[in-house]
């Protein structure tokens, strides 16, 4: 299980948003988010720096006047 | 006239607009349909039955009078149970919201009830709308009208069953990870999901607020061309809409000769049941027959697609539902509070990460379909899974069988693109199989007119369930 998914970081996650969880919780985030985290992280994209949320947007209202 | 709850919604409305019937008697026939339905599928929250038989009384003595209201005048319909209308029940399908009254009405129920539809009650829905298959242990789950030991799809499970027994017409459903396109594959129905930012979801329930979308799902791609031309367009409630395009009622009857079909090379076209991948290719060759151009598209990686539609997803589901997770966490059901403590693991890094990178998936994508009009897919790799083995609760396999029924939605999410869902065929057990026509943004009208096309030369859709 790579290290930023680790059950002591879900853990310290949910407690920093007050969200109370049981004791197996972390490791059983940790299982069910693993695959996900791993893939995004694995491609480690490079954005733009110029690129916020919103660009998106622009892309796709850009694409309906075409 | 055929069995009046048989009818699609064009017609339904014509025929009370020319008075072949009235209101009074279509409420009452679908009435009898869900009282005759109701045990077996559990599609209803709940039935309004004096209210909606007061409306369809009004609607008739209006339009004696002369005074139609609009398109769909005196046609009952009944909607999502989070779809809010002032004074009425919205409890989405949850112990938390049981007994909640909406203080006010969706813009988008508001804009169907001013053409002239009325209530007719709720359908049930997954837990807040987070779940892909349709159980909730709190109303109980929704079966399949063509098989009901079979999963509806989910979230908007009631809005798929209600539809597909002909309980109603058509009713709108949210799409936020396929829970439009879901229900509509397994219970034989045509589904839209619009394009993100296409229609208001200004007084309905919030899942993520970067992918929700509000949709109809009905008996024909012309009925949810019908219902879109009456819910789209631009609302001060809903700033993501602002700069939404006018529906273009002219664009959904252009013919289908000319436009062009992506068929991906890979992805959505792996490990299908041999029953979808033939519905693939008869839906092709019948494209083919109606004057579509098919070629192959190699479109960019969607797991990588998906995982960023999950983060953003989980995040936002979990920021919405923090207070009660906070302060009432046993009210929510064991498998959607697991689904919102999911989203508590990821880093405000990765979050924001996930949603500035849309705008270059985006363009990817675009630049992997050309100059094609619409990508041909599977909504699903197979046909509705039992209830039993896809209960997270019971069969040890559930996941891995609803990760594998549920993996060619949420690339469309994440892509803000509309995506229709037409039947295309029947598979094992008899069940349905839907395909999706996946558009450019804003689109959505030359997605429309794909699906009547596609409808005009197949009658996968006109097939009805029978109560065993």
């Amino acid at each position: 299980m790579p290290n930023d998914v680790s059950p002591e970081r879900i853990a310290a996650l949910a407690a920093a948003a007050r969200v109370p969880i049981s004791e197996k919780g972390p490791e059983r985030i940790a299982r069910a988010v693993t695959p996900t985290v791993a893939r995004y992280a694995a491609e480690n994209i490079a954005i733009p720096l110029e690129t916020e949320p919103s660009s998106f947007l622009v892309v796709q209202h850009k694409d309906a006047g075409r | 006239m055929s069995d009046i709850a048989e009818m699609n919604l064009k017609d339904l409305a014509a025929a009370i607009r020319r008075r072949k019937v009235s209101s009074l008697e279509v409420t009452k026939a679908l009435m009898a349909r869900i009282d005759k339905w109701q045990p077996t599928l559990n599609a209803f929250a709940r039935v309004e039955a004096e209210d909606a038989l007061k409306s369809a009384k009004a609607a008739d003595r209006a339009l004696a009078a002369g005074k139609a209201k609009g398109p769909l005048h005196g046609v009952p319909l009944a909607h999502k149970d989070m779809y809010y209308s002032k004074g009425k029940l919205a409890e989405c399908g949850s112990k938390i919201r049981k007994g909640w009254i909406a203080p006010t009405t969706a813009t988008a129920v508001e804009r169907l009830e001013a053409a002239g539809s009325f209530r007719l009650g709720a359908v049930n829905m997954v837990e807040f709308a987070y779940g892909p298959t349709g159980h909730n242990v709190h109303t109980g789950n929704v079966c399949n009208p063509w098989s009901p030991d079979s999963i509806t799809g989910g979230s908007s499970s009631g809005s798929g069953s209600a539809v597909g027994a002909r309980l109603i017409p058509a009713a709108l459903g949210s799409d936020t990870g396929g829970s439009i396109r879901m229900p509509a594959h397994f219970c034989g129905v045509s589904g839209f999901k619009p394009t993100n930012g296409r229609v208001s979801r200004a007084n309905c329930m919030p899942l993520s607020f970067t992918l929700d979308t509000v949709g109809p799902l009905a008996r024909t791609a012309e009925d949810c061309a019908i219902i879109l031309s009456i819910i789209a367009g631009p609302d001060p409630l809903d700033p993501t809409t602002a700069l939404a395009p006018k529906w273009d009622a002219k664009a959904v009857k252009r013919p289908a000769k000319g436009l062009s079909i992506g068929i991906p090379k890979s992805f959505y076209v792996d490990d299908l049941e041999p029953d979808v991948a033939k519905a693939m290719d008869d839906a092709k060759a019948a494209f083919r027959k109606l004057g579509v151009k098919i070629v192959e598209v190699d479109l960019p990686d969607q797991v990588l697609v998906s995982a960023a539609a999950m983060i953003v997803l989980a995040v936002e589901a979990a920021t919405y539902h923090a207070p009660w997770l906070r302060e009432r966490p046993d009210d929510y059901g064991k498998q959607v509070r697991n689904r919102l403590q999911n989203g508590l693991a990821y880093s405000a890094v990765e979050y924001l990460e996930a949603l500035r990178w849309r705008a270059h998936a985006l363009q990817a994508h675009l630049a992997a379909i050309g100059k094609c009009d619409a990508v041909l897919a599977p909504v699903s790799r197979a046909v509705a899974p039992t209830i039993a083995e896809t209960d997270v609760g019971g069969a040890g396999n559930a996941e891995a069988i609803i990760q594998g029924v549920t993996r060619f939605m949420r690339p469309i999410n994440y892509l803000g693109l509309p995506a229709l869902v037409v039947p295309a065929g029947f598979g094992q057990r008899g069940l349905p199989i839907g395909l999706q026509l996946i558009g450019r943004p804003f689109n959505d009208e030359t997605v429309a007119a794909l699906g009547i096309a596609f409808q005009s030369a197949t009658d996968h859709h006109t097939k009805v369930p029978k109560l065993a």
